[in-house]
């Protein structure tokens, strides 16, 4: 099983090959995804792709991280983080 | 590239078996799947070196069957691309999330097999985190291989949570309690009424057995009524059949209170390939019956697709009476999982539960927006309390609205879920970038 | 019918009026319950008149709840439209005060930007034109636009800043009017028309399926619905629009200092007539921020009627002017799209007045694209007509009997 890792808010999280970026994170006990625009928690919940509360950010882009496959050159972050 | 004729959406059983239809008359089919891999729910492919999580023989030869036939008909899927809708000139959106780009197809007819999506009643604390749908803990399973961590309790109504128990005990990680608002083995009418439906008894019986085995505490007539949390873990406040109050230490919670099809701000059915494409649905999204259904229900829209598109129209078979058993047997598993004491009415939930968790809104919040003599619509409840105005679009809060304000204004017609939500594309939230072609530059960083 | 008739007319009119005792009537039916209609029912209701709210389906239901929701002179020439928008503006901003509209009105300027030769031009004449009617406006160099709007594109080259506008939401305002009145709206009730009295100077009430409802005074206020019941075809025509709503951003949210109407805007809607030598399908974009953090950027005037649809060539055009004058919007998904019909006047004059050749029916409506600013203040002032007082707003370039012909009820 080939090792690849992309990086979280500063961390490595290790990913098996086609996993999503939301299990690859629970793997890694991170179960809490930032919060969101209104300051809530966010989660995985429902696993595929309707309740939008698993929402992150992609190289800058707001995904589902539980559709979306992990990448190893992929920067994923809460979607309240800044860079400033 | 040249348009395919026919789209289907959802790469589930309704979906492959449609586009098998399809192909099978001569239209040339291509599949559109949110994800990496086809299956839907149901058939959830594990990613690569992960063995398949067990599944009934029967169940496990007909996708086996289905892929073979797929395969050799040599559809094209377009994977990772999520249905958007189709706009007001027919034109098929989707949002194909490896180019970053929203496509736009001319078909002749279009195929929605977008599946089912879990029904989740609100709790106090449902939304917090490790907290997830049962199904969505049966999705990472079926992924990964495995179990979740820690002590798991699954919770709510319906045969889903046994099957997922089953599945957690044969990874190594049982739940450490099921809590079942229902009493299935308490209703001996229904469950002789089972035995017209063998397959589900001896899936219902294999479950039952790996329950029974581990010693897996199955709370039947039992609710879970709030969530709450302390440093360290979650805790879940159960009240049992006899009316007694436990509260279980535990770090995940899988909710599932039944499915429903997933067939929020769809298009609408339309028979006729003028002005605009053939628009049909297909599976769970049309009626939630599970896979056997969806899997009969895609071969006939696809069949029906093909006569509209031949001139047949009257041919067309747009009801599917091979379902029928399945709806029978889905009645008969609903008498028998039905709740102890009837559902848990909305409104006697305290008034900070959360509601509408897109859009942080709570029982409390629609209970004063319905205090007046005037009995407002189920859209001036979205507009003006902003329920279901969020980014799951109402997927997991229009109904139970809905069913509050029923509650509430108990002589009015009514409402229901689509009195909340749209007709309108997007039907998910999609990329202005891949909208516009411009590179998101994500300037809410800077 | 000569001129000089129509002014008999008018005179007598007014004669007659002026004979009558003014008093408010004690009750009223109001047809539509869009902003126009439950503004004038909140009016109505907070004098004592037992007014009843008639729509063929629910409140907002139509353009109101499909509108931009721009309170706002910044797009208007002087004259009449303009005397109107100013009480308008500032009426919402009283309402605001006073807690009906507290938190609904969102006060924020609008800057309307140039990127083009002809753009700038146009905004310059524009910016004096506001000027001279005592609208406070900045005009601001390319340097101090982007110090002010940092998030603009550097394409804009040239930003007019007009202040005391505001922004509020259709179906909210709708829904605090009613609250604040207490009013109960009979829904899913079409009225099929005006029940005339013997004489037929007057009308006693509105026919409606469950027969005839009664009452002293009658106010049409029924959107592209009123057509129905004017006599004259093709005074009347509906206008498409397109508008989308963003998810929330709300960090450039906040760096938004008021919402952006791109100087094409100006060239789009014009004086509000589109004559015909214009596209069937005009794009005048802004983006306003919300108060929820998400963006509504708007939108498209189409001469195609009744497609109460998106489709995603506009969409896509809308978005791509919205990223080109704010990239930041590209890092942000969008939520929603809807579209509503506008209701146009032919001389692009709203119809606001006395229903020609009767007492007491009245008819407010033809607002386009600027009724949720106009909606409260017209209510407001078709109120003081039917009191016999003077209305807040000059109501005469408005009169429905500018269309009234030979021997013809409008
Ligand atoms: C969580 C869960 C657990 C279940 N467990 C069981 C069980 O144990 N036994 C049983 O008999 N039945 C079970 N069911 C029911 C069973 O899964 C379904 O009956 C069956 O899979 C339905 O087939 P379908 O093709 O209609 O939908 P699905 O199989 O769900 O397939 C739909 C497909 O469409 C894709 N899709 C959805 N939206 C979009 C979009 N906008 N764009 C592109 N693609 C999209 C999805 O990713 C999915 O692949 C379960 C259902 C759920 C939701
Ligand atoms: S967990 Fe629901 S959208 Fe990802």
């Amino acid at each position: 099983m080939t090792s690849r890792a992309f990086g979280w808010m500063g961390q490595c999280i290790p990913f098996r090959d086609g996993e999503t970026v939301a299990s690859a994170l629970e793997t890694a006990g991170v179960y809490t995804l930032g919060a969101d625009a209104l300051g809530q928690e966010t989660r995985y919940f429902c696993g595929i792709g309707a309740c939008q509360c698993c929402l992150v950010r992609i190289d800058g882009v707001v995904r589902e991280a539980c559709i979306t496959p992990a990448r190893s050159e992929m920067t994923v972050e809460t979607m309240e983080v800044r860079r400033d | 590239m040249i348009d395919p004729e026919v789209i289907v959406i959802g790469g589930g059983p309704a979906g492959i078996a449609a586009a098998i239809e399809v192909a099978g008359c001569g239209y040339a089919v291509e599949v559109v799947e949110q994800r990496d891999s086809l299956g839907g729910a149901i058939h959830r492919q594990p990613i690569k070196g992960v063995a398949p999580i067990s599944q009934a023989s029967g169940p496990k030869a007909r996708w086996r069957a289905l892929s073979d036939d797929f395969a050799s008909a040599r559809i094209p899927v377009r994977y990772r691309s999520i249905f958007l809708g189709v706009d007001a000139d027919g034109l098929v959106l989707f949002e194909n999330r490896l180019a970053c780009s929203v496509e736009r197809l001319q078909a002749k007819a279009v195929i929605v097999a977008t599946g089912a999506v879990e029904k989740v009643l609100p709790r106090p604390g449902w939304h917090m985190a490790k907290v997830s749908t049962a199904g969505g803990l049966q999705v990472m399973m079926k992924e990964t291989g495995r179990a979740p961590k820690g002590r798991v309790l699954l919770a709510g109504n319906g045969p889903l949570l046994i099957a997922v128990t089953a599945q957690m005990a044969r990874l190594g990680n049982p739940p450490v309690a099921i809590v079942e608002a229902g009493d299935p083995l308490g209703r001996t009418g229904a469950g002789f009424s089972m035995l017209g439906h063998m397959s589900l008894v001896r899936e219902a019986f294999g479950y039952l057995r790996t329950i029974y085995l581990r010693g897996i505490p199955w709370m039947r007539a039992s609710q879970l009524t709030a969530i709450e949390r302390d440093d360290t873990s979650l805790i879940a406040v159960v009240r049992r059949a006899n009316g007694r109050e436990q509260r279980i230490p535990v770090d995940r919670i899988g909710l599932h209170d039944g499915i429903r099809p997933n067939d929020f701000a769809l298009p609408n059915e339309k028979a006729t390939s003028v002005a605009g494409p053939v628009i049909l649905r297909a599976g769970d999204c049309r009626e939630s019956l599970g896979a056997f259904a969806a899997e009969a229900d895609g071969r006939r829209a696809g069949r029906a697709v093909a006569e509209i598109l031949s001139g047949g129209h009257e041919r067309a078979d747009l009801g599917c009476v091979k379902i029928e058993r399945a709806r029978r047997a889905q009645e008969v598993l609903s008498t028998l999982f039905a709740p102890v004491g009837g559902a848990c009415p909305i409104s006697s939930l305290p008034a900070d539960t959360i509601l509408c968790r897109c859009e942080g809104k709570t029982v409390g919040d629609l209970r004063s927006l319905c205090e007046r003599a005037d009995r407002l619509t189920g859209r001036e409840i979205k507009h003006n309390g902003r329920f279901a105005m969020g980014l799951c679009q109402g997927r997991f809060c229009a109904a139970n609205t809905a069913a509050l304000m029923a509650e509430i204004w108990p002589q009015a017609p009514a409402p229901v879920a689509e009195d909340l939500t749209g007709r309108r594309w997007p039907i998910r939230p999609v990329s202005i970038a891949a909208l516009t072609g411009a590179r998101a530059t994500s300037t809410e960083h800077e | 019918m000569m001129r000089e008739d129509v002014n008999v007319g008018r005179q007598f009119n007014n004669a007659r009026r002026e004979a009558m005792q003014f008093h408010p009537p004690f009750s009223a039916i109001v047809i539509g319950a869009g902003i126009v209609g439950a503004s004038t029912a909140y009016f109505l209701a907070k004098r004592g008149v037992a007014v009843q709210l008639i729509d063929a389906s629910a409140p907002a239901s139509e353009a109101t709840g499909a509108a931009d929701g721009a309170v706002s002179v910044a797009s208007k020439r002087p004259g009449p439209m303009m005397a109107a928008a100013l009480s308008g503006v500032r009426l919402y901003a009283t309402l605001a005060k006073e807690g009906v509209f507290a938190g609904a009105f969102k006060h924020r300027s609008t800057f309307i930007v140039a990127a083009s030769d002809e753009e700038c031009a146009v905004l310059e004449a524009h910016s004096a034109a506001l000027a001279t009617v005592g609208v406070r406006v900045d005009t601001l160099s390319a340097a101090n636009l982007h110090q002010r709007f940092p998030v603009l594109s550097l394409k804009a080259r040239l930003g007019v800043e007009v202040h005391d506008d505001g922004h509020a939401i259709g179906y909210q305002i709708v829904h605090r009017l009613l609250t604040a009145a207490q009013i109960t709206v009979d829904r899913n009730t079409k009225v099929d028309g005006l029940a005339i009295a013997k004489g037929g100077r007057s009308v006693t009430g509105v026919s409606t399926r469950r027969g005839t409802i009664e009452a002293d005074a009658v106010v049409i206020a029924a959107g592209t619905g009123s057509a129905e019941f004017l006599n004259a075809a093709g005074v009347l025509t509906p206008r498409k629009g397109q508008l989308l709503v963003t998810e929330r951003a709300p960090r450039l949210n906040a760096a938004m200092p008021g919402a952006i109407m791109s100087g094409r805007y100006l060239l789009s809607k014009g004086t509000q007539k589109m004559a015909n030598s214009t596209p069937a399908r005009g794009l005048g974009l802004v983006i306003d921020p919300l108060v929820t953090g998400q963006f509504l950027i708007g939108g498209t005037r189409e001469e195609f009627g009744d497609r109460q649809s998106n489709d995603i060539d506009a969409v896509s055009r809308i978005l791509a002017e919205a990223v080109a004058l704010v990239p930041g919007l590209a890092s942000l998904r969008l939520l929603r799209s809807f579209s509503g019909l506008r209701t146009a006047v032919v001389d692009g004059l709203p119809l606001v007045g006395r229903m020609p050749g009767f007492d007491n029916a009245y008819i407010a409506t033809g607002f386009e694209g600027d009724g949720i600013c106009l909606g409260p203040v017209t209510g407001k002032s078709i109120v003081q007509l039917i009191c016999g007082e003077a209305p807040e707003v000059d109501l005469t370039p408005f009169d429905p009997s500018r269309f009234e012909r030979s021997g013809e009820k409008l």
